[in-house]
């Protein structure tokens, strides 16, 4: 496994403060693919288990902040399917909280940056990064 | 890169560069130069997401995030815009004043409108408000019934709301008559209602405890018989919506002042000034002589000889504090309208945490709501004052004006769009949907499918990652453009 | 028929977005390099919940808004003089030279690179600039000061860089204006008792802001620890003899950002001083009950900071519930500044023939009509006309908008 983390960015919030977080040099483990959708709740089950299926070693889901999602409740159904996906995880043996559903407005770079540190911290952890 | 595109007949293009975020719409308009669909693109953002977000070489990154895009650039396909005719008919819900200036600065503006108001007269809570500020209601009202293009519709209620934006079917009860008619987009202004909150008090509201609305028609009388010695205003204690209250407060306790007299107390808990020119009449009804005491708990208020006590605990003086008034002007509390939980169920659009129109989601304020054409105004969506409620009126017009004033929209056809061979009609979609833009329709063959308004879709793709027949193809961001890009992972 | 509309701050754009979405083609004109005013600087207060402070509505209005096809940004630009009537205004508008060209430059930093300037006179402003590009600095340039250094210009890939270029004047015609310059941030130095840029601890309210968008996080500059007993002062610079009015929006920014301080560090305690909580508008009541339960709120009005034992802060308050002056230590202090008519408003009102207010505001001419002025077919939109919030602000620039749409419909039947 090469340890890619796979985030689903909504384009409203978590992908503009992807954006800000580079225009301020605020650097980022370099393993993140970034992949833009249009809401968090466009994010279906068979992309996040397909990114575990190409090698991802985790999965994020990034959406607007709870009560400001532009689509009203996309950003809860995307938690519920991410919710979802842990479970199937765990199932199959992976250990559980190599996805995750976390809220980003478009202005929280920190928070961004927080969020993909600490995730790429865990998987460090259980030794599947490069 | 139009020439490269012409010379080369190249068909897809991918710009490896910065953020789509600011210049997806330039390298569009490029392919489109070219005579290509400007959704024939990918951009990967090498720059902001690769380049100056890590240290030390990346370029291993950039060219997977360019494979990526490559990926889900083969399996773009063009969208097309299209445009569509739209009703320039508005329908405007309520006859008080924001009701009846939106109608007034809408017809202005050539778009003819109907105003639907459920009492048999318009003004609304206007008349209260005529005292404070010197205007009069009649000329509103004269204007709207003057206007060619202002169809008035009184002792009227809405009860069905069919169809989308450009074209909602409205069924209408006019007096013992059923309408039915078509408007391109319909703003709701259905105001507020007060209560007087009695539950803390030994006393229901009568002679000596009043509400603010009989305060205001005793000053316009023009000389009550046997003037109050003391009167004492109790607001804010209930809970936060205490704009109007105290705007009202401010207001008659200085014209008591002025045209009786009276000594004047105020109890409150917080003076509420963040309205405009609020903290001036506060200034000023101090400067006259008004009493002001702040309580972080309820008075408690008990008859007394045909007077009214008023006792608390006072937070300047931190003792008890008694007060023996000849009339008080009790709390009141603002409350949505009867019938808007029933209407905005009708609807589908939520209410928000206190039972008002409008979602308190950031993004829909001032005056929008989760559906595209229909707007909420004044009173409807919470504790707005007098100036935040034109502001809102304005608002609206400039919104409406936008949409209908051409007769027709564009928009992108299909882009998300059910497949009627795969779809099983099970309504999940039609369930989820935030924004209410998909229907049950027949096609050809009769059966019955769910079809997407491209007018009022909002492009989100919660309806296409939901539908359990797989019957949603988001073009952009359809299923296999999405994993498209995942197959690229790793994959040198 | 055209609209000028002076002034990029989010009431400035929500003004021409509602113009260009109509069909009319508006030129924004903006003083500074970069779009959104105020409200592009303050932060998120949310803590996984939104707080609806309405922050990061700015961003995405201000993508629209560039983005727009209608609409002609004109940044590093002011109005110089305005002449005719509405229907037919002729304003000639003054550009900034603009050595490095926002559209060339791809924000490489090879100029920077560069620059022997100390400090560099080519830098970014700030990562969240729109445009977002460098901007070489006069005062900092070798070049001005007359020494031959051309170094960025060699340097740009892209030839974004031309020292030769000069003011540029301009003259449009445009049939409605609308006036959308904000306002001034109070300067606390002006209440010299609250010790403001005399103590290093005692920040504004503004500056918390940035520290959030910037760090993330709160520190304090003096040990780099994070602080522990955080004191808000309330109504700085609005409510008293100089500013009669309430400005509407410090209640709220400071109980959210005690709040999202409490979440962040939960043993950190936060006091609050005040004279009355706005609590009341959409979308507040529900988080009041929490915040009640997490902020220590006192009715008092602090009187004095002085400093206390090694960094620590003395605030001398009198607290009206027990009617004494009392004293207590914190290691921060945040004055909540309201908002200011700007300083410079005299002079547009002179070019235009408008009127100010008691309080310095742009003075509206009927109570019924908060964007008319003496002018017709001047309009005022946001702040500039009074306190106002995001969200108020964005309302008021669309109804701008739609009083210069009704006053150029009207005109043209
Ligand atoms: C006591 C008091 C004092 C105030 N003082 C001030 C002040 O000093 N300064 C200030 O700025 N503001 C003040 N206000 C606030 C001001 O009244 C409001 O901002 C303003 O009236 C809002 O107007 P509106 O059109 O939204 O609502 P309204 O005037 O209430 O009009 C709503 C109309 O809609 C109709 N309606 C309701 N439901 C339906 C339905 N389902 N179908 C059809 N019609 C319907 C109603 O019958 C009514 O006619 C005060 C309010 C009160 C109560
Ligand atoms: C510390 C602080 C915290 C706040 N927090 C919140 C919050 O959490 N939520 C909220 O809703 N609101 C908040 N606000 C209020 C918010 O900042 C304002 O509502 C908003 O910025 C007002 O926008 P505006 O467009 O009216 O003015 P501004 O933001 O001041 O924009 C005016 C623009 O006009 C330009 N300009 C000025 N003069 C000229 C000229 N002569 N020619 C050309 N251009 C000119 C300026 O450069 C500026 O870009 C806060 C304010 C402060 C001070
Ligand atoms: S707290 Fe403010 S900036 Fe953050 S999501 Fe909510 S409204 Fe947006
Ligand atoms: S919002 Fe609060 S702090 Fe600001 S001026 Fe008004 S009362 Fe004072």
């Amino acid at each position: 496994m090469r340890g890619e983390i796979v985030a689903f960015c909504c384009e409203r919030s978590a992908y503009p403060a992807a954006d800000l977080a580079g225009k301020g040099k605020l650097c980022y483990p370099d393993n993140l693919r970034v992949i833009r959708i249009p809401c968090a709740g466009r994010v279906d089950a068979i992309h996040i288990l397909k990114a575990f299926e190409k090698g991802a070693a985790a999965v994020l889901v990034l959406g607007c902040e709870d009560g400001a999602c532009h689509h009203i409740t996309g950003n809860i159904r995307a938690r519920e399917r991410v919710r979802y996906c842990d479970m199937l995880l765990k199932e199959v043996g992976l250990d559980g909280g190599r996805v995750g559903m976390f809220n980003v407005a478009p202005n929280e770079t920190h928070k961004f940056v927080r969020i993909v540190n600490e995730m790429n911290e865990k998987i460090k952890e259980s030794g599947e990064t490069k | 890169m139009t020439s490269c595109i012409r010379d080369k007949n190249i068909d897809r293009v991918v710009v490896a560069a910065c953020s789509p975020e600011f210049k997806e719409h330039v390298f569009q308009q490029a392919l489109e130069n070219a005579g290509l669909n400007g959704h024939l693109l990918s951009v990967a953002n090498i720059r902001e997401q690769c380049a100056w977000a890590h240290e030390g070489d990346v370029t291993e990154k950039a060219l997977e995030l360019i494979r990526m895009a490559v990926n889900r650039t083969r399996l773009l396909q063009p969208v097309e815009e299209k445009e569509l005719s739209v009703n320039k008919g508005v329908l405007v819900v309520g006859g008080g004043f924001s009701a009846l200036n939106s109608a007034i600065q809408l017809s202005q503006l050539g778009l003819p409108t109907t105003l639907l108001e459920r009492e048999s007269t318009l003004g609304g809570r206007i008349r209260e408000l005529e005292n404070m500020y010197g205007f009069k209601t009649g000329p509103m009202i004269e204007a709207a019934e003057g206007a060619k293009n202002i169809d008035i519709l009184t002792s009227a209620e809405v009860l069905e709301v069919e169809g989308k934006i450009g074209n909602f079917m409205v069924r209408i009860r006019k007096g013992a008559e059923e309408i039915s008619r078509s408007f391109g987009a319909i703003v709701f202004a259905t105001g507020y209602e007060t209560e007087v909150t009695d539950q803390d008090f030994q006393l229901k509201p009568g002679v000596n405890i009043i509400s603010q609305e009989r305060l205001a028609q005793m000053l316009q009388a023009s000389s009550p018989k046997g003037r109050p010695q003391t009167v004492g205003f109790i607001f804010d204690f209930y809970d936060e919506n205490s704009r109007f209250p105290t705007l009202a407060t401010l207001s008659n306790a200085l014209a008591i002042k002025q045209k009786w007299g009276s000594e004047v107390y105020v109890l409150c808990r917080d003076v509420k000034v963040d309205s405009e020119g609020a903290d001036q009449l506060y200034r000023e009804a101090r400067e006259h002589g008004v009493v002001f005491s702040k309580f972080e708990e309820k008075p408690r208020i008990s008859a007394d000889d045909g007077r009214v006590k008023v006792e608390a605990k006072d937070v300047f003086l931190g003792e008890d504090m008694t007060l023996i008034c000849d009339l008080v002007v009790a709390e009141e509390r603002i409350l949505p309208p009867a019938g808007t939980k029933d209407l905005s169920f009708l609807l589908s659009i939520r209410t928000d945490s206190q039972g008002f129109y409008q979602d308190e989601n950031v993004h829909l304020y001032p005056v929008a709501s989760e559906r595209k054409g229909i707007f909420f105004i004044g009173g409807c969506r919470g504790d707005l004052d007098f100036q935040r409620a034109l502001a809102d009126v304005s608002s609206v017009v400039m919104n409406v004006y936008g949409l209908l004033s051409s007769g027709k929209v564009v928009v992108e056809a299909e882009k998300v769009k059910v497949d009627p061979q795969k779809c099983v009609a099970c309504l999940t979609c039609i369930r989820v949907c935030p924004h209410s833009a998909i229907q049950l329709a027949r096609t050809e063959g009769e059966k019955e499918v769910a079809e997407i308004s491209d007018l009022a879709c909002d492009a989100c793709g919660v309806c296409a990652a939901i539908c359990p027949a797989k019957a949603i193809k988001f073009e952009g961001y359809s299923d296999e453009q999405i994993l498209a890009q995942i197959e690229a992972l790793g994959a040198p | 028929m055209d609209v000028l509309v002076i002034g990029a701050g989010i009431a400035g754009i929500a003004s021409a977005l509602g113009l260009a979405d109509a069909g009319l083609k508006v030129y924004l004109v903006e003083k500074e390099a970069a779009v959104g005013g105020y409200a592009a600087s303050l932060c998120c207060k949310a803590t996984d919940v939104c707080s609806g402070c309405s922050v990061c509505v700015v961003p995405e209005k201000i993508k629209q808004a560039v983005t727009h096809p209608q609409i002609s940004l004109l940044t590093n630009s002011t109005v110089q003089r305005v002449g005719g009537e509405v229907g037919n205004f002729c304003v000639e508008i003054t550009q900034k030279p603009q050595y490095i060209d926002t559209e060339r430059c791809v924000a490489c930093g090879l100029c920077a690179e560069v620059c022997p300037a100390e400090p560099k006179a080519v830098y970014l402003s700030s990562a969240e600039a729109i445009p977002f590009s460098y901007v070489l600095d006069e005062r900092l340039c070798l070049r001005f000061k007359g020494e031959s250094c051309k170094l960025c210009g060699e340097s740009c890939s892209t030839k974004a860089i031309d020292f030769e270029r000069k003011p540029r004047g301009q003259e449009l015609n445009v049939g409605a204006i609308i006036l959308a310059t904000g306002f001034d941030i109070f300067d606390a130095r002006e209440k010299g008792s609250l010790g403001y840029g005399r103590y290093p601890n005692v920040l504004t309210g503004l500056d918390l802001e940035r520290m959030f968008n910037h760090e993330g996080y709160l520190k304090l500059s003096t040990n780099g620890k994070e602080p522990k007993n955080i004191a808000f002062i309330q109504c700085v610079g609005s409510r008293d003899e100089g500013h009669g009015y309430c400005s509407q929006v410090c209640c709220k920014y400071a109980m959210r950002l005690a709040h999202l301080i409490k979440y962040q560090s939960p043993d950190t305690q936060v006091t609050i001083f005040y004279i009355d909580l706005q609590t009341a508008g959409k979308g507040f009541a529900q988080f009041y009950q929490e915040y009640r339960e997490s902020i220590r709120f006192i009715r008092g009005v602090p009187v004095e900071v002085s400093p206390a034992s090694s960094d620590d802060l003395e605030v001398r308050f009198e607290d009206i519930s027990q009617g004494r002056v009392c004293r207590e230590i914190f290691d921060l202090v945040v004055l909540s500044v309201g908002i200011s008519p700007r300083k410079d408003s005299w002079d547009l009102a002179r070019i235009l023939g408008i009127n100010l207010a008691d309080h310095g505001f742009f003075d509206t001419k009927e109570i019924l009509n908060s964007n008319g002025t003496n002018v017709e077919g001047v309009f005022l939109a946001g702040t500039c006309q009074g306190p106002k919030d995001i969200p108020d602000s964005i309302a008021h620039g669309m109804a701008a908008a739609s009083k210069a749409m009704q006053a150029l419909t009207v005109r043209g039947r």
